[in-house]
């Protein structure tokens, strides 16, 4: 089977843990913030079943646990006991009595326990010890500030001149497959790149986070240290300053880079203070939000409308195919620009038209109908908003139907075997192949056919001992 | 709309009756307001815990009045304002800390400045439920376009019943059945027939526990999960509800009575005029029996 698109794969937060090996996820639950985050991504079963067992200390039967259920929700039992068990949260022991049982992960239940009712140490010394800021921020000045960092990776992507980056960043954006570069040349963007334009700030930030946690392991840092502190800074309080002391090296460097992507603000390099953001403080919540797979089509909008998160709710799109998008960002009139047509443009608002040309052209670029429609959904306009759905049918339905339309070709990997000397050596083999199951074409006039990879072998085989029996 | 994005929001009505308290504080000293209160702000950061859509009410039903304990007046709420709340500093999660701190200092203050006057010893439970109801209203009308959210109450009940406050209470249990709002209680003294109905008409929860020292426990067993959960757990099987109605004359919880034809008030014994309508009735009940008895007369 050949790939004919490559789809852009945003993992969430579990999927991403479950690939961690079992020293990284033990060391990980040393700290409450990420227990609490761990927590938070289980299904809303397993949280019931965590928060029963939080407080025991004793294992419990498992044949108890299993009557917790009624009988037709088995199937959830079984997926929170495989879940549960996968992110190693508790363990099987065996119990006096000789059944088995089951106990939570005693590192994991001590800081579950510290992060819901108290005690240990302090997560990060709060600025309260430096004094009062001279220079503090408010929460709007630190949405602004937040935003404009954001957009200027966004614009370095799309090739705005007047965005500039730093040459990790730049690097970051090629190692993540999002562009491309070639010797000495100034990079540019690549399909997943226009894919990723396309999904909304929670999804993009968390793309990006899964992707610079990847490359950090090669930089020498140390994975537990980062995802600790990422997660602590998405437990913080918005429009408070917390202080630097006591932080590592390679954490400062990694402070550096959040602080590029606009996910803390610093007022200096060397300040001893930081705010986070509200990209920080959402970027555990989006993790949920895994927008880019077409099985959740119905990722809410609530992550995307949370204000300053995104450039949200500016675009009405009606059943005219014609979409009215009132922004003035020249970022966001490209990304519309990418899969419509433009009509007329007014300092305040841009109005375009989805045409069949256009949406096949996006098509043809790497990005899927699925994308279309959710930039099109987490960015309607709250006019748009209070109807259900969101966007009108016809539209969404004719995007899909566009897309399906270049799906007429269906690719599948085969082995050909042809020049047979006989139609009847043609014949034998031929039945024996589709005796086998095997066989996907076959052209009788010109003595030709196609197997599949796996059947290939018990052909040939065939085909040698057939020869030296004549 | 995913489940998991809707807001949740559970409404915690404690019952700080210092009565009540008081003699529970002689007869357990295990098990005192303090430790229930602990035992409640356990359940609310479990609550909180669970998801970041999750929001929180915590209100105290005393003896004359009903007081938010969270989220108060003193505090701006929203983000951002943790200026004066500062956290605990230790390893709680900063939300959490700041909001137990409130509500331990909170209750202190309700607990020192009101002192019980005259004879009125009943909690205000159908007036806290009734604030708790106002605070959904106005919370469900703050969310944004496209959001929804599911609410419910959770009554930790101590003292008795209070029979004067029948025509309030069940006017909340409508309202909340209306609103579909569920009513949950954890009854920790005697039995609620008040508190049954709520749960039964509202589809909640009616807990009477065994162990008020496992309070913390319970709450987190049975009543953590939201409604969805429930749906798929074991919980404790539906109670039997005591469905007798208080008199509108004396109070009395009465299974057998009069009721007014026109506007459904109940009385114990017969009176020609309605009080609470004042629908004077022409066909008296006494004349009725008389004729009855001359009709059975010639037969016999």
């Amino acid at each position: 089977m050949m790939k004919l698109r490559v789809q852009l794969q945003c993992k969430n937060l579990h999927e991403y843990l479950r690939e961690l090996s079992p020293e990284i996820l033990d060391r990980l639950y040393n700290h409450p913030a990420t227990c609490l985050a761990v927590y938070r991504e289980l299904p809303s079963l397993a949280k019931n079943y965590v928060m029963r067992m939080l407080f025991l200390d004793q294992p419990l039967p498992q044949a108890a646990v299993a009557l917790w259920v009624k009988k037709d929700s088995q199937k959830d039992h079984d997926e929170c006991v495989s879940v549960l068990a996968g992110l190693r949260l508790w363990h099987s022991q065996q119990l006096q009595g000789g059944l088995q049982g089951y106990i939570l992960n005693p590192v994991f239940k001590d800081n579950l326990r510290i992060a819901l009712l108290g005690g240990g140490r302090a997560w990060a010394d709060e600025g309260s010890s430096l004094g009062p800021d001279r220079h503090a921020r408010d929460i709007e000045s630190l949405d602004r500030y937040a935003m404009e960092r954001w957009e200027v990776i966004l614009h370095f992507m799309v090739g705005s001149p007047s965005a500039a980056v730093s040459q990790d960043l730049a690097q970051l954006l090629v190692q993540a497959g999002l562009m491309k570069s070639e010797s000495g040349e100034a990079p540019y963007i690549t399909s997943a790149g226009f894919q990723f334009l396309l999904l909304d700030t929670a999804s993009q930030l968390w793309y990006f986070t899964l992707q610079y946690l990847k490359s950090a392991q090669s930089r020498g840092m140390d994975l537990v240290e980062i995802l600790s502190f990422l997660f602590q800074l998405s437990f913080s309080t918005l429009g408070r300053d917390y202080s630097v002391e006591g932080m590592s090296e390679s954490l400062l460097t990694f402070l550096q880079h959040l602080r590029e992507f606009g996910l803390v603000f610093q007022r200096k390099r060397k300040s001893r203070r930081y705010y986070p953001t509200r990209l920080a403080i959402t970027l555990a919540a989006g993790v949920t939000s895994s927008s880019s797979s077409s099985s959740s089509s119905s990722s809410s909008s609530t992550l995307g409308s949370t204000p300053g998160a995104g450039d949200t709710g500016f675009i009405v799109v009606e059943t005219n195919y014609r979409i009215y998008a009132y922004t003035n960002s020249e970022l966001q009139i490209a990304l519309v620009a990418l899969f419509s047509e433009m009509l007329y443009r007014f300092p305040n608002v841009v109005v375009a038209q989805v045409t069949r040309e256009s949406v096949q052209q996006a098509i043809a670029n790497g990005i899927t109908a699925q994308q279309i429609i959710h930039f099109l959904r987490t960015r309607a306009h709250p006019v748009m908003l209070k109807q259900t759905p969101v966007l009108p049918p016809t539209i969404t339905d004719q995007i899909r139907l566009w897309e399906l339309e270049r799906d007429r070709l269906q690719f599948t990997e085969g082995v050909l075997y042809n020049q047979f000397l006989s139609q009847t050596d043609f014949e034998v083999l031929r039945d024996r192949a589709q005796g086998l199951g095997c066989l996907v074409w076959q052209d009788v006039t010109h003595r030709v056919m196609v197997v599949t990879p796996q059947g290939h072998s018990e052909v040939k085989r065939f085909w040698k001992r057939q020869k030296s029996h004549t | 709309m995913a489940s998991d994005d809707d807001t949740n929001l559970l409404v915690i009505v404690v019952d700080v009756n210092p009565i009540w308290w008081g003699q529970q504080a002689q007869r357990e000293p295990q098990f005192t307001l303090s430790k229930c209160l602990d035992a409640v702000m356990v359940m609310g950061n479990s609550h909180m815990a669970m998801t970041r859509t999750n929001k929180l009410a915590v209100i105290a039903s005393h003896c004359q009045d009903s007081h938010f304990l969270y989220p108060s007046k003193n505090w701006k709420g929203g983000d951002g304002s943790g200026d004066d709340a500062s956290s605990s500093g230790d390893g709680k999660y900063e939300l959490l800390s700041v909001a137990n701190n409130l509500i331990a200092e909170e209750i202190r203050e309700v607990m020192s400045k009101t002192e019980v006057r005259g004879n009125s010893t009943d909690t205000m439970l159908a007036g806290s439920l009734a604030k708790a109801l106002c605070y959904i209203h106005r919370t469900s009308k703050e969310l944004e376009v496209g959001q929804e959210m599911k609410s419910r109450i959770l009554v930790i009940k101590a003292a008795d019943d209070c029979a004067l406050q029948y025509m309030n209470f069940m006017n909340v249990i409508f309202a909340a059945q209306k609103q579909s709002v569920l009513i949950d209680a954890c009854v920790l003294d005697s039995d609620s027939g008040l508190l049954q109905q709520a749960c039964d008409i509202t589809g909640g929860l009616y807990l009477k526990i065994p162990q008020k020292v496992a309070l913390a426990q319970y709450l987190l067993w049975v009543f953590l999960p939201d409604s969805e959960q429930r749906s798929q757990l074991v919980l404790p099987p539906p109670v039997h509800v005591d469905y007798r109605a208080a008199c509108f004359c004396h109070r009395n919880l009465i299974e057998i009575g009069y009721v007014c034809s026109v506007c459904l008030s109940i009385f114990c014994n017969f009176s020609p005029i309605c009080t609470t309508c004042e629908t004077a009735f022409k066909i008296q009940l006494p004349t009725m029996v008389k004729a009855k008895k001359k009709k059975l007369k010639p037969m016999s």
